[in-house]
């Protein structure tokens, strides 16, 4: 086992944590999957509103790479697929149909003995849109073969869902996932765990364990590849989500396509719970636990999450929804505000802040102003990359600089904390989203 | 409040976009967020924010100036007593130095003021908080008894030429409280270059500053004793610390200078490193030349222009002497102008510490040099970030085999 310690960083006291206890919550009537989460695909369509489909169909692929497809995320009707802008395919809605998935038969005809076999299967039952790689954060490429692959069980972000208690039930899954992984790649797998949760992965040889401490973002896959195994230019690395994990494992171990999901809900503006759901379930369900009128819903944490409606769905990657309080609050010269609970700064620029979980609103709490160096980014960005030096070549959009810099190390998710310390409140994670974006359609 | 809140939404209509006064918007927004904290929200991800913002940082470097201020205007009017020999008391000292504080404190806000909006209305941005500070920072740099028109011409030169002609904060190469200063130093050489003493009293007064002393002794000695010879002004180590001699209004007093640090490094404002690695290089260098003089002057070695007694001053004059405390703490570590890089910040700060003595001591031209060590720093900081990110990779280019 290998020990790597953030100092780095910061965990955001929010209020709103589940406690680890599962509540009940009526089954999913409705559930969704967004081309929208998926970066720089092109989709193209394989059903229309009111087709039948049944778990693990494909419903679109990706022009660019039609190998690509994305499969049914539960069995019954297409009900209604949303357009937005540019007739850009926002959601695709489905009516679970309960009987039909219960009637499903399993893939009796399992071979995983090589890579090529694993890739089949995959292949088979459309589940490469599971994996993504870095650099671009992006579906794989299954030509590809990785350098290594890292799945994190560690999340640290805010509210962040906790996987040593809603994947608990699912060691055997976990196994046989990680170890169909390992097959993927010729270098190490890499898993990174927080303290002594699933001390059982020690027991194999074939993960490379890795015990993260520190505060976020020491969880993200970026910030521990950076750490243990740093990504080089041309090079690939594949990632799974942690919470996935189940999901790979049902499928590798039995041939059981099953999308459930434990996921949390959490933030100041709800009542915080874990629920047995499944991937890309819709919140309305939940709505009766709202504890305020004017929310933000968002799926996945505070940092990096989708805003969505109360009818919106969970994002595919995300196993959390965090709600917070919308605020239109204008207080009295608040800059000159000496401090106490209703603030909260990783600066000592208030008296008595930080003490309590806090009550955050969507306030940016403060205007946009032009950038002012004071260290803020560097205090939250634990790698070994000048985040400042590599914003300012992604503004002159000098790719060669960007790609010195390392450039492809990073991921929005792992500078969303510069952003949120910013007092200059710039969006680090979108000039580094706009710096790969530079770099992927250059080439 | 609700009528002030009236008030801003009323006037707000006024500079909308399309109507006829939006070009006042830029003004408009920066009073408004003045009264009232920007009720804008997040759009997307980070959904939540700190709650710290530029107006309060560049608030809290204010508030660390404040007390540089009071001392100020107590000092000039304990200085004028002293020479006028009248007796005023502690609150009559400071009035009478507020008289001369607060006209150069508006003289330099109208300046600055005037300049900043008058650029974000062409510019079309909003009006950034950062002039507060270089406003606030000018007047503390500024002999009492300093003509008014000349304040106003630093102030727009420093704004101007030092940081909007550069595109405005963020974006400016020179500290835009020290452009005016040098500017200041150069166009008006008469009142600071800072030889004579500044100090408000009868007419025809004058004295030596304590770094005159030694760079225009009459007869050699060390430092040390041509400070206690002289007797118009107690030049002791202690009396320097507590600031009761002349000076520019805001350095002086080392003790608020040093409060004034500990409270922007615990706020987590300014850059311990580079007042830190300054005030080493400054030591380092002096003690440097102690070394020096001691080979010139005890005759192992000979050399022109020796012996000079600016060679004897020890590190801890050095640091109490003249302003070098006060722009370490305030105007190097400007986040904008100084490196941005912690590797850069030590050279950078370091690099300061020993020009500050190389132009204090080698060139009797500049009796002062933090100015100017500053600035010049402030030249090659972008050179020094360079190389420290050339490191960096290198670094990733090696590990990529």
């Amino acid at each position: 086992m290998q020990k790597i310690t953030i100092k780095k960083g910061h965990n955001i006291n929010i209020s709103g944590l589940a406690s680890r206890e599962f509540s009940n919550a009526p089954t999913q009537k409705f559930v969704s999957i967004s081309p929208q989460d998926f970066n720089y695909i092109k989709p193209k369509l394989l059903v229309k509103e009111g087709d039948q489909v049944s778990l693990g169909d494909a419903l679109f692929f990706d022009k660019t790479n039609p190998e690509v497809k994305w499969p049914s995320i539960a069995s019954g009707t297409i009900s209604k697929i949303v357009y937005g802008e540019r007739r850009a395919v926002l959601d695709i809605i489905i009516e679970v149909d309960e009987e039909k998935e219960k009637n499903i038969e399993s893939d009796k005809q399992i071979n995983l003995s090589s890579k090529d076999n694993v890739k089949e299967f995959i292949q088979k039952h459309n589940f490469w849109p599971f994996f993504t790689q870095r650099p671009f954060n992006k579906v794989v490429n299954p030509s590809d073969s990785p350098k290594c692959i890292v799945v994190s069980l560690a999340d640290s972000s805010p509210l962040a869902n906790d996987l040593s208690f809603s994947l608990a039930e699912n060691k055997e899954y976990i196994i046989s996932a990680l170890s169909n992984l390992k097959k993927l790649t010729d270098g190490q797998l890499y898993v990174a765990v927080r303290g002594d949760n699933f001390s059982f992965l020690s027991d194999y040889d074939f993960i490379n364990l890795i015990q993260v401490e520190g505060p976020h973002p020491s969880g993200n896959v970026g910030v521990i590849l950076n750490r243990v195994n740093p990504l080089n230019q041309n090079e690939v690395v594949w990632t799974v989500q942690g919470s996935h994990l189940p999901v790979l494992g049902k499928l590798f171990s039995k041939g059981i396509i099953d999308f459930s999901l434990n996921i949390c809900i959490g933030g100041p503006a709800v009542k915080p719970s874990y629920i047995k759901s499944r991937i890309g379930a819709r919140f309305d369900l939940y709505k009766d636990s709202l504890l305020m009128e004017n929310v933000r819903i968002i799926s996945g944490n505070v940092l990096t999450g989708k805003h969505v409606d109360i009818d919106g769905f969970l994002g595919f990657y995300h196993s959390s929804f965090s709600v917070i309080e919308e605020s239109y609050e204008r207080p009295f010269i608040g800059w000159l505000h000496p401090g106490g609970k209703s603030k909260y700064s990783v600066f000592n620029a208030y008296l008595g802040s930080n003490k309590k979980s806090f009550d955050f609103t969507t306030l940016q709490n403060g205007s946009n102003r032009a950038f002012v160096p004071i260290d803020a980014w560097e205090k939250v960005f634990p790698m070994d990359i000048y985040i400042n030096a590599l914003a300012r070549s992604i503004e002159a959009n000098d790719i060669d600089e960007m790609e010195q810099l390392g450039i492809y190390e990073c991921d929005e998710e792992d500078v969303a904390l510069c952003s949120f310390v910013c007092p200059s409140k710039s969006d680090v994670g979108a000039i580094i989203r706009k710096g790969l974006d530079t770099i992927y359609f250059d080439k | 409040m609700n009528f002030l809140r009236k008030i801003f939404e009323e006037t707000g209509k006024f500079v909308e976009k399309g109507k006829p006064l939006s070009w006042a918007y830029p003004v408009w927004e920066a009073a408004d967020t003045i009264f009232f904290s920007t009720n804008k929200q997040t759009s997307k991800g980070p959904h939540i924010r700190d709650n710290m913002d530029i107006k309060r940082t560049m608030f809290f470097v204010v508030i660390a100036l404040i007390p540089c201020y009071i001392f100020g205007a107590y000092n000039i009017g304990y200085l004028n007593a002293l020479a006028m020999e009248i007796e005023r008391g502690i609150v009559g000292n400071t009035i009478f130095g507020f008289t001369y504080v607060i006209p150069i404190l508006i003289a330099t806000f109208v300046a600055g003021a005037i300049c900043e909006l008058t650029f974000a209305i062409i510019r079309k941005h909003e009006v950034n908080e950062g002039f507060l500070v270089s406003c606030a920072l000018i007047p503390l740099t500024m002999p009492p008894d300093v003509p008014l028109w000349q304040v106003f011409i630093g102030t727009s030169f420093g704004i101007i030429i030092g940081k909007e002609i550069f595109g405005g904060v963020g974006t400016n190469i020179f500290n835009p409280a020290l452009t005016s200063r040098a500017f200041m130093y150069f166009a008006f050489p008469t009142k600071i270059s800072g030889d004579k003493v500044w100090a408000v009293g009868p007419d025809g007064y004058s004295g030596a500053t304590a770094l005159a002393i030694p760079a225009n002794p009459v007869e050699y000695d060390t430092a040390s004793n041509l400070f206690a010879a002289n007797t118009q002004f107690d030049y002791s180590t202690l009396n320097m610390f507590w600031g009761l001699i002349p000076g520019s209004i805001g350095e002086t007093n080392k003790l608020l200078i040093l409060l004034g640090a500990f409270f922007l490094i615990y706020c987590g404002i300014a850059s311990w490193r580079i007042m830190l690695s300054s005030v080493l290089g400054l030591v380092f260098t002096a003690l440097l030349f102690n070394l020096l003089n001691y080979l010139t002057v005890d005759g192992i070695l000979q050399a022109g222009g020796f012996p000079n007694a600016m060679l004897t001053i020890t590190p801890l004059q050095h640091i109490l002497i003249g302003s070098f405390l006060f722009g370490t703490v305030f105007m190097a570590t400007e986040p904008v102008t100084s490196s941005h890089t912690n590797t850069g910040r030590w050279i950078y700060g370091f690099l300061i510490g020993v020009l500050t003595v190389i132009i204090r001591s080698i060139n009797p031209a500049y009796p002062e040099g933090v100015f100017l060590a500053i600035l010049i720093m402030n030249m090659f900081a972008p050179l020094i970030d360079y190389y420290v990110v050339q490191a960096n990779i290198k670094m990733r280019l090696a590990r990529n085999v």
